[in-house]
């Protein structure tokens, strides 16, 4: 068949279901899963300190929960922007169906911000309490209701913190799990849509939450302790990469695999996925989800684990790694989430979506939606110190983790 | 411009009637008839005036009835069960049921609780499937772009396919979209917060979200109708009767007649298992 | 004020407690009255939806006014197809039992676009069975009528062969389409 045929008859048998020519879920969409698994990654890294007494990650341990905070503090946004009545929003915990994935949003959400806020409360509160000393006017106030006005920093006190924190660290990773699990769910429990369909769903996006999740946090440690002039602990970096690189492989392997099984166990809608792979998705998910963004970082990974490189090298190399890897899940994410949609129900055809600029769900809110975690993070940075060291400055008493 | 492209517009006489009317205030009314039934279990049996507005009633008993069995007496939901029937060897895909469909409910354009497809079958096999604007301005002309010989050319009418077990209800957050207990698919739009979960979730992409209440909307089955002893707008006005409805549980009606007869009736989607209450007579396996 | 090695627990714990207390109540006060009557949805939605506005009624809601031209369109071949479906909804038309609005009747071309969207031999998805098509502009050829005549130039659009059929009676000549 020439291409110009090939043309012919693709624009002839192409047809979209008249309600399927709009992409309902647009990039808000698309833009919700991928800050959600952001938090869930980032406290997974705090976690590995916390639970999994991993020492080498102390220096991002309290980072990462105030990482995971900014995040979590706007993943109800893109939501929001999405609703066509997002007044109505409390309806979810008013009437939550219990049959739907969804139903559950309320709920898992508000319980994880809660454990994960204090966590950060119990693990931040003997800094908390000496900066309180030192402050006034408003810094004050803040303190004080962040310490539940209590200066007590006894022996018995801090015991109890610390079993506290460590309940609560527990609790928060199979939290974490839920709350991003239940994101992969939404899409994996709708029988309609044969790209979503699959038990692998759950599964591939809490594995891409882990990589977004410490690929942030490598990203975000080395630029800002860069930017600051600080020092940068190298065997923090060295950990949080072999489990980015861990998490990577174990990803890209069932990504790849749910390719693979479309395409190996040819049923009836694979005609459907595979021209949506070859054609309206080639450049986004072949050429840059998977090439350029999975396999350039696997590589580059296979380098920072395996090989002996300079220090500075090392660092350049595993920012520019994160970063990669951020962006991959983005086009995962958007390639799920759109790439999924321009699939018609009619199985004979597939729509286009054009991301708008201006649009309420355009690429401007997402924009500004995906700087706002940022600049929640720059206000709680005056508020709690990131770092463990700086908390050495307040107090010679070391305090930080269990 | 030709007439017909103008109907469906000239006559709904514009989307903004939507607003008030939705804000019409009938809750006081569905408050007194609540009121009037003791206990929940006794909501089950709703009196017919529950479903017909005050203005229209005595206006209503003139009209003769097109479903038997439903006017002066109570209506008992959980004892009915509708069936709705789409003939494809009757259809000649005029287009009447959707520019009815869009009139009784002034539908916003490129939105479409009901459309008509145009199937084309050549001697390669290849199908070939069009529904501009969804049929509502009916099908003119054949296709330009169709050189071959055709083998087989049909009409499919689509709309909400009613299902036992609905996926829409099953994904909806907050309950707005339910089953009412005489096997309605309905949308509460009052509560509805537009999420288009359900929209993601119908497999034969019934739904969709209105542009102005900013809820999801679908074919009822005018239940608005059926309550009050009326045909679903688009079986009305068929005029060839390639859509009948009625209840199965009246051994007179055509639709009762048609799923006990032998001829081949089949759903759409059978495999999704949703089992719907629309039944297609003489349908092609090449319908999706 | 002193506070005791688990005040600040205390207090946390106290925060939760009320802050589920309300979140409680307020789902308590703002889930509707009939919302679980009969499943996981709001009871009242279904009265609310039979008690939707019926735009379009039937023909024997048009020819209690209209009764000549209900009359001949009840004997004709046109009698299923619904009055609204040409001329618009009963509820444009009639509000509260008094006229508001004047209904379109088509004329010229538009009558011609309306006829063809049923009758139109071209689109070949059409049975004989159900409905007669003609091919255009063969047919007029035929008929030996001016291409530019409309459908209702012969066929009177209530009855279309009620003229025909009389043509018949009178002259004697039968005329195949």
């Amino acid at each position: 068949m020439n291409p110009a045929h090939e043309n012919v008859v693709s624009t002839l048998t192409n047809y979209v279901f008249p309600n399927d020519l709009h992409v309902h879920w647009s990039m808000m969409i698309a833009l919700y899963p991928y800050i959600t698994g952001i938090v869930a990654g980032a406290f997974i890294v705090s976690s590995l300190y916390h639970v999994f007494k991993i020492e080498s990650l102390k220096p991002v341990s309290r980072f990462s929960l105030l990482f995971a905070l900014a995040f979590l503090a706007c993943a109800t946004l893109p939501l929001l922007c999405h609703l066509g009545r997002p007044e109505r929003n409390f309806n979810i915990m008013l009437t939550p169906n219990p049959s739907s994935a969804m139903a559950g949003f309320g709920y898992i959400y508000g319980a994880y911000g809660l454990v994960l806020f204090l966590e950060i409360l119990f693990i931040f509160r003997p800094t908390l309490v000496h900066l309180k000393g030192q402050s006034s006017g408003l810094m004050k106030i803040i303190y004080r209701a962040l310490t539940c006005d209590s200066s007590n920093l006894s022996e018995q006190s801090l015991e109890l913190d610390r079993k506290i924190i460590a309940f609560l660290a527990a609790i928060g990773i199979p939290m974490a799990c839920v709350l991003h699990g239940y994101v992969g769910f939404i899409f994996g429990g709708i029988k309609a849509n044969p790209t979503w369909a699959t038990p692998l769903m759950p599964v591939i996006f809490l594995l891409s939450a882990c990589v977004s999740g410490v690929s942030g946090i490598i990203l975000a440690y080395i630029l800002i302790k860069s930017f600051r002039g600080q020092y940068i602990d190298l065997e923090c970096v060295k950990t949080c990469t072999k489990f980015l690189a861990g998490f990577f492989i174990v990803d890209f392997t069932f990504e790849m695999l749910e390719i693979f099984s479309h395409s190996y166990l040819y049923t009836e809608h694979y005609h459907m996925v595979d021209r949506l792979l070859a054609g309206p998705l080639y450049v986004s998910f072949w050429e840059w989800q998977v090439g350029l963004l999975s396999v350039v970082p696997l590589l580059l990974l296979g380098i920072l684990c395996l090989t002996r490189i300079s220090d500075a090298s090392y660092k350049l190399l595993a920012s520019v790694v994160s970063f990669m890897l951020l962006l991959q899940v983005v086009f995962m994410r958007w390639n799920v989430v759109i790439g999924g949609q321009l699939i018609s129900k009619s199985d004979r055809g597939f729509t286009q979506f054009h991301p708008e600029w201006f649009d309420k769900e355009g690429i401007l809110t997402a924009i500004v939606l995906m700087t706002l975690p940022l600049i929640i993070l720059f206000v709680l940075s005056k508020i709690f110190p990131f770092w463990n060291e700086e908390d050495k400055d307040l107090n010679r008493k070391e305090v930080g983790g269990t | 411009m030709s007439r017909t492209d103008k109907t469906p517009n000239a006559v709904s006489g514009g989307v903004p009637d939507m607003a008030t009317e939705l804000n019409g205030d009938r809750r006081a009314f569905i408050k007194k008839v609540l009121k009037g039934a003791i206990g929940g279990s006794l909501l089950l049996v709703i009196p017919l005036e529950a479903g017909v507005g005050e203005k229209q009633e005595n206006d209503f008993d003139k009209i003769p009835e097109q479903i038997p069995g439903i006017r002066g007496q109570e209506y008992d939901m959980s004892s009915r069960q509708f069936a709705f029937v789409v003939d494809i060897t009757r259809c000649i895909g005029c287009g009447s049921c959707c520019v009815a469909d869009k009139r009784e409910y002034n539908v916003p354009d490129g939105n479409y609780r009901t459309w008509v497809e145009r199937y084309v079958k050549d001697f390669d096999d290849n199908v070939y499937v069009d529904s501009p604007k969804g049929g509502v301005e009916g099908y003119q002309e054949p296709r330009p772009e169709l050189k071959g010989k055709i083998r087989d050319t049909f009409f499919v009418p689509k709309l909400c396919n009613m299902c036992k077990k609905p996926s829409c209800v099953q994904v909806c957050p907050v309950g707005a979209t339910f089953k009412s207990p005489d096997g309605f698919i309905l949308v509460d739009s009052k509560r509805c917060v537009g999420c288009g979960y359900c929209i993601q979730a119908c497999p034969y992409s019934a739904r969709f979200l209105h542009p102005v209440t900013r809820t999801a909307e679908k074919c009822t089955w005018c239940y608005h109708r059926v309550r009050k002893g009326l045909l679903p707008v688009c079986v009305h006005v068929c005029p060839t009767k390639a859509r009948k409805f009625g209840d199965m549980n009246d051994k007179k009606s055509e639709v009762y007649k048609i799923l006990r007869s032998h001829d081949v009736i089949t759903v759409l989607k059978k495999d999704m298992g949703n089992a719907p209450s629309l039944y297609y007579k003489g349908v092609r396996r090449e319908v999706v | 004020m002193e506070s005791s090695y688990n005040s600040h627990v205390k207090r946390i714990i106290g925060g939760i407690v009320i802050a589920a207390v309300l979140g409680f109540l307020a789902k308590v006060v703002m889930t509707p009255e009939s919302f679980g009557v009969y499943g996981h949805y709001r009871a009242d939605a279904i009265i609310e939806e039979a008690d939707r506005e019926i735009r379009h009624w039937t023909n024997a809601s048009c020819s209690s006014c209209h009764a000549h031209e209900a009359n001949r369109h009840s004997k004709g071949n046109h009698k299923t197809i619904s009055c609204e479906f040409c001329h618009g909804t009963y509820a444009d038309h009639i509000a509260d039992g008094k006229k508001v609005k004047t209904l379109p009747v088509m004329t010229g071309d538009e009558i011609k676009t309306l006829c063809l969207r049923c009758h139109n031999k071209a689109i070949e998805a059409r049975p004989e069975d159900v409905i007669k098509t003609v091919a255009m502009p063969d047919h007029l050829k035929k008929q030996n009528v001016k291409e530019t005549h409309t459908c209702n130039q012969c066929h009177y659009v209530h009855a279309p062969l009620e003229y025909i059929n009389q043509a018949i009676k009178i002259t004697g000549i039968k005329e195949t389409i």
